[in-house]
């Protein structure tokens, strides 16, 4: 299956008996439940409910490693560390030591687990892809091949990383509706998405449009002959 | 080797942002101070602990207990022989509060009006 590397990947150990709970408090799908050998993802929000981060976060047991963005990465422990408060939280980054890569265009049945193979960390993140971690001893294969991999994610409608999901927009409009939990209580954002989804409005989706069809402000992945762009529902 | 967590090894922890201890000073409402009289009795051995918990729709939740004495490392304010104890971790978001109480069947309860607040959730319970 194609593997494509994924450069702007950090990763984060959260340590602490309220780490769970802090990042369950400040983002907008429910971890609190989650368990060893589980992975899953949720989108870190400001009060308008505008993407701080999207983050995978991998139970390990005592502690979580959580991938997220390095490009992000300062904004994100900005948004969160003055909230630790009291809590037994602690963060260290080892982005440095490990390399990342995306599997893409599979067909994942443990969507929400993950485990190793051939050294490496495989988190069944989604039916269609998987998010790989390794140390960076380990040799891991991967092609270049970027515009594969984009035009994958037009055809799949798979937001991404500085494309769709970016801090100007919500996580509905990206189309990550799926991790934004309905019945989880109060986090940052919440009260913004939850009037969206009990009003049926998010104002903007992610929709995709063949090339030529509408204006290129609203195109966020550029494709040969289809593209992701985000629109106003109206349009 | 597998995804490296740096846990065995002596990884540094990243910067965290840790707000200066302010010392705080807080007023509590009359209306307020007549129900820690029914919620304390004659005993002012307990204490009014006014913390701050993360999360809540806008980042962060008022959480008021009452307590013996805590762990947190805290500063302790006496009002009217009512001990007050406030964490100095969140001395910060605390500084200038007033602890009042709202009679009404619905949503009623101690409530914090706070000048640091710039924001609040529909709740009141959580604040920005």
């Amino acid at each position: 299956m194609p593997r494509v590397a994924y450069e702007d990947a950090s990763l984060t150990v959260w340590q602490g008996a309220d780490a769970l709970q802090f990042i369950d408090g400040l983002s907008s799908n429910k971890i609190i439940d989650m368990v060893q050998g589980e992975v899953r993802q949720t989108v870190f929000t400001t009060t308008q409910a505008k993407i701080v981060d999207l983050a995978t976060v991998f139970h390990m047991g005592g502690f979580l490693a959580v991938q997220t963005h390095t490009s992000q990465l300062g904004m994100l422990l900005k948004h969160v560390t003055p909230r630790i408060l009291d809590q037994e939280v602690t963060i260290v980054d080892v982005t440095s030591r490990n390399q990342f890569c995306i599997e893409f265009g599979i067909n994942n049945a443990n969507v929400g687990k993950f485990e190793s193979l051939d050294g490496i960390t495989h988190g069944y993140i989604d039916e269609k892809y998987s998010l790989l971690i390794a140390s960076l001893d380990v040799e891991s294969d991967h092609i270049d091949d970027l515009e594969s991999f984009h035009e994958w994610r037009i055809e799949n409608q798979i937001p991404w990383n500085g494309f769709e999901v970016t801090r100007t927009n919500h996580p509905l409009a990206v189309g990550l509706n799926q991790l934004v939990h309905q019945a989880k209580g109060c986090y940052i954002g919440q009260e913004v998405l939850a009037r969206m989804i009990s009003r049926g409005r998010q104002g903007k989706k992610l929709t995709r449009v063949e090339n030529g069809t509408i204006d290129d402000k609203y195109v966020t992945t550029l494709g040969q002959n289809y593209s992701l762009a985000i629109i106003r529902e109206s349009n | 080797m597998l995804m490296d967590c740096g846990t065995c090894e002596t990884s540094g922890p990243v910067q965290l942002m840790t707000p200066e201890v302010v010392n705080v000073n807080l007023t509590i409402s009359s209306k307020a101070q007549e129900m820690l009289v029914d919620a304390f009795g004659d005993d002012r051995s307990m204490a009014l602990l006014v913390g701050v918990l993360s999360g809540g729709c806008s980042g962060y939740m008022y959480d008021l207990q009452i307590v013996e004495d805590t762990d947190q490392s805290c500063q302790e304010v006496t009002i009217d022989g009512f001990r007050v104890l406030v964490p100095n971790a969140s001395s910060h978001l605390l500084d200038g509060i007033e602890i009042d109480y709202v009679d009404r069947l619905m949503g009623g309860g101690f409530k914090i009006n706070n000048p640091n607040a710039d924001s609040s959730c529909g709740c009141g319970e959580s604040f920005s």
